[in-house]
């Protein structure tokens, strides 16, 4: 059904209309009715106070009856318009967004808030939101001994200290992280390399070429004399030479080919354009992709992720949410029950840059593999889970389900995606 | 063709969490007109029976020049108190209309981009979190946390702090033993909730009974009595079993030994239960929600996310340490949200996806270790990294192989 409206086409613009005929129609009427209504008994006021005459007083009082009755009906229907734009406004509301009800009957979160609130602490810190993160690191402290917001606030005192001090950590190398983020959106990319250079073990062992990768663009950066500073035709090319010279040596293992390409890339440096490096030295995107990979690497060697997880779930959860209504309506009005506690019964479908894990489902039992049941490829290529192969195996000797080919289960192999 | 179509955005699905965002300042709206309208009532027809008295008085001869001057003067001053309490309201009107509009933009805005993958989209979903936390701080008392947060996010006009600042006033009320506040809620909200037929008005009057019982003197009993007379009796026809317990009470006070269940429950401390049905009947009224946003986004995003692999060799620190490394090295993506510190807890408790297609990268070789990566990216490093022609290098041994010791994997 939602198929069929067009995706561009805004509910909300007869709302919007509706609502500039609510701000049109709103109290100030009535207010300038009473002012009207003050004004006369003000006026009437000071005639009273001056006459002497008791019956020309009370033709005074008689007379005014009328008109503020008036006021008053006119204060009525200037309410009136007020209560219909409001309606109109509320049908109109009702039709650009008819209510849905959400999924609440069972909420698994409200059980572990200690677990909430520290996720949303440390979003807060790897978003650079300290002020806000330290108000709310008191509040908590504040609200924890005052209501029983929490059932067991991070168990103790010696617990709760070492975990603000990890906060403190936390908050910060964040710190660190947007310092240096900062330095290479100006281009200076010496915090960086610093960074990398410190950490460069933990960077090798993950397989990450960052810190070559910052060292290169430096290079490339001084050749193109961007530093600003240039006395000389030739002293962008003599920086970088000399960086080169300084730095390069200890990348030589890994990295002896690019090195190789950026010195021979020199000897083309009158017309740079030219040469078959040219490739090398075009760095429009440089800069970004590489604060884009500092990101990621430094938030991994925290054993974070690179995207705030928080983030990342509640963008996938609103995505998936109308899947899980659909799911709960039915259920509802079937009233029965989901059995299997650890899977969803539906699929969620989450756009290719929200799945993380590789997700290898059997072709023969439907089911996901996991650690007890892992994918095991037989002679042929085919993978199947190793429940399945058990299942179909007689004896040692399987047939594959996919190809005509046999074999013998010893000779299957259990991958690793 | 699958993807795109994971990608796209459904606007009016979309949208189900942002319901309360237009919802609120809306019946916002109405309960202030609804005070309007009240003042409004009382006060002119108060004004003009004591114009009509005044008028009569004056014609008749029984009221003097300084009667009637009087009487003018007390119509002034009711009229300019009306005035005053009229431009509060309008003022607050005002503001009302103003969150509406800017919360329609908002929310017109995600009618814009049609894809998740549009970079216009992040920075819309991030508002959306940064609303959702603000109602998570809101609803849970974090007040500052949430004004912080709003001001530094320029958000203010999408936050509703002032409602949930004086739903946590009456709340923190509440815990603290005070009904008044709390029955100056239900007073000014008297009408909507009978529709409701809600309760909380009896159950805080029930309270204040058995505070003046608990207290036990003379007088205080017999304040009691008269308070039962006044704000109990007439609801027993809702309520007859909680009424006649009352009535029970005074027979037995705390202190008497053969006190049955159903009255020790009723003397011992129910002021959490209290400030939780105010909670409740607060939020029905107003149409928000009575789980915080956050929550709902959170467990079905959790769900969404997670994957058998993220909680593999929970009991084994060390396993599930390797096992980041090696998807850090399989995908291109980095760390997953689920197996990242801040959710990994959380995410215990609920159940993973389903799925019924494989999501693999389409070109998978294999090791001999068993270990598989894509082919062409096992290329395209062996090429960055100089290697001689169809060697590549097991990203997890560092050996080098030949190409054609790697053996083909077809994912059906």
């Amino acid at each position: 059904m939602t198929g069929v409206d067009n995706a561009s086409a805004s509910p909300f613009a007869p709302l919007q209309a509706d609502l500039a005929r609510m701000k049109k129609s709103n109290l100030n009427a009535a207010i300038g009715d009473v002012d009207k209504i003050l004004e006369m008994l003000e006026r009437t006021r000071e005639q009273v106070a001056q006459e002497s005459e008791s019956h020309k007083i009370s033709m005074a009082m008689t007379r005014l009856q009328n008109p503020i009755k008036e006021k008053c009906d006119a204060i009525t229907s200037d309410l009136k318009e007020v209560t219909k734009a409001q309606r109109a406004f509320g049908k109109a509301l009702d039709k650009a967004m008819p209510l849905r009800d959400l999924p609440m009957e069972t909420d698994a979160m409200a059980e572990y808030p200690e677990h909430v609130v520290r996720a949303i602490g440390m979003h807060l810190l790897r978003e650079g939101q300290f002020s806000v993160a330290s108000t709310f690191v008191a509040e908590t402290e504040h609200i924890t001994r005052g209501e029983s917001f929490m059932a067991n606030p991070l168990d103790g005192t010696e617990d709760n200290e070492i975990d603000s001090r990890s906060e403190q950590d936390l908050q910060h190398k964040f710190a660190q992280m947007y310092e240096i983020l900062a330095e290479l959106k100006g281009s200076n990319l010496i915090p960086a390399i610093e960074w990398a250079h410190e950490n460069s073990r933990r960077l090798e062992a993950r397989g990450s070429t960052l810190e070559f990768e910052l060292s290169k663009l430096q290079f490339i950066w001084l050749f193109k004399g961007s530093s600003g500073t240039s006395e000389s035709e030739y002293a962008g090319q003599t920086s970088a030479f000399e960086y080169g010279r300084q730095h390069f040596a200890r990348f030589q293992r890994r990295h002896l080919r690019e090195i190789a390409q950026l010195c021979t890339a020199m000897v083309y440096a009158p017309n740079l354009e030219e040469s078959p490096y040219n490739y090398l030295f075009q760095t429009d995107t440089a800069f970004d992709e590489v604060a884009l990979s500092f990101t990621r690497e430094f938030c991994s060697l925290l054993g974070l992720s690179a995207e705030s997880p928080l983030y990342v779930a509640v963008t996938a959860g609103s995505i998936a949410l109308p899947r899980l209504l659909k799911y709960t309506t039915y259920m509802k009005e079937k009233k029965t029950e989901w059995s299997t506690v650890n899977e969803l019964a539906f699929e969620t479908p989450l756009p290719p840059s929200m799945i993380y894990h590789p997700i290898f489902v059997c072709p023969v039992s439907k089911e996901q593999t996991t650690e007890l049941n892992p994918p095991m490829m037989l002679i042929c290529g085919h993978v199947i889970s190793r429940d399945s192969l058990h299942n179909i195996a007689k004896g040692s000797r399987y047939k594959c389900p996919y190809c005509p080919q046999e074999g013998a289960t010893s000779d299957t192999v259990e991958i690793f995606l | 063709m699958a993807n795109h179509e994971s990608s796209a955005i459904k606007h009016n699905d979309h949208l189900l969490l942002d319901q309360p965002l237009l919802r609120l300042p809306n019946e916002l709206l109405r309960k202030n007109f609804r005070s309007a309208h009240f003042v409004i009532e009382r006060d002119t027809s108060a004004l003009k029976n004591l114009l009509k008295e005044s008028a009569t008085a004056a014609v008749s001869g029984r009221a003097s020049q300084q009667d009637v001057l009087k009487n003018l003067d007390a119509m002034i001053i009711r009229m300019r108190g009306v005035k005053r309490k009229l431009s509060q309201y309008a003022g607050e009107e005002a503001r009302l209309h103003e969150h509406t509009a800017a919360r329609i933009q908002h929310l017109d805005d995600l009618y814009s981009i049609n894809t998740v993958e549009d970079v216009k989209y992040e920075s819309w979903s991030r508002k959306r979190l940064d609303r959702l936390i603000a109602d998570y701080f809101l609803r849970n008392g974090f007040h500052e946390s949430a004004k912080q947060l709003a001001k530094e996010r320029n958000m203010e006009r999408l936050v509703d702090v002032e409602t949930f600042e004086s739903m946590g006033r009456i709340r923190l009320a509440l815990l603290g033993g005070s009904v008044t506040e709390a029955l100056t809620w239900c007073a000014e909200n008297k009408k909507e909730l009978r529709k409701m037929e809600c309760k909380l008005e009896f159950m805080l009057r029930l309270q204040q009974y058995i505070e003046l019982i608990r207290a036990g003197t003379q007088p205080k009993l017999v304040e009691a009595i008269n308070h039962a007379k006044k704000h109990l009796v007439p609801y027993r026809s809702q309520h007859p079993r909680e009424v006649s317990q009352a009535c029970g009470l005074l027979a037995l006070l705390p202190n008497s030994r053969n006190a049955e269940d159903c009255y020790a429950d009723l003397y011992r401390p129910r002021w959490t239960e209290l400030a939780d049905l105010f909670t409740t009947t607060h939020n029905q009224l107003l149409s928000l929600p009575s789980v915080p946003l956050l929550h709902i986004a959170l467990s079905s995003g959790l769900s969404a996310l997670k994957t058998p692999a993220c909680h593999a060799s929970a009991t084994n620190q060390g396993g599930s340490a390797r096992a980041h490394q090696d998807d850090n090295s399989s995908q291109e993506h980095g760390v997953c949200p689920i197996c990242s510190t801040e959710l990994n807890d959380l995410a215990k408790y609920v159940p993973y996806a389903h799925h019924t297609n494989s999501h693999v990268q389409p070109d998978l070789v294999m090791f001999p270790s068993g270990k598989t990566c894509s082919k062409q990216r096992l290329i395209d490093e062996a090429k960055k990294a100089g290697l001689p022609p169809c060697q590549v290098k097991d990203p997890m041994r560092g050996t080098l192989l030949h190409q054609e010791d790697l053996k083909k994997v077809y994912i059906t």
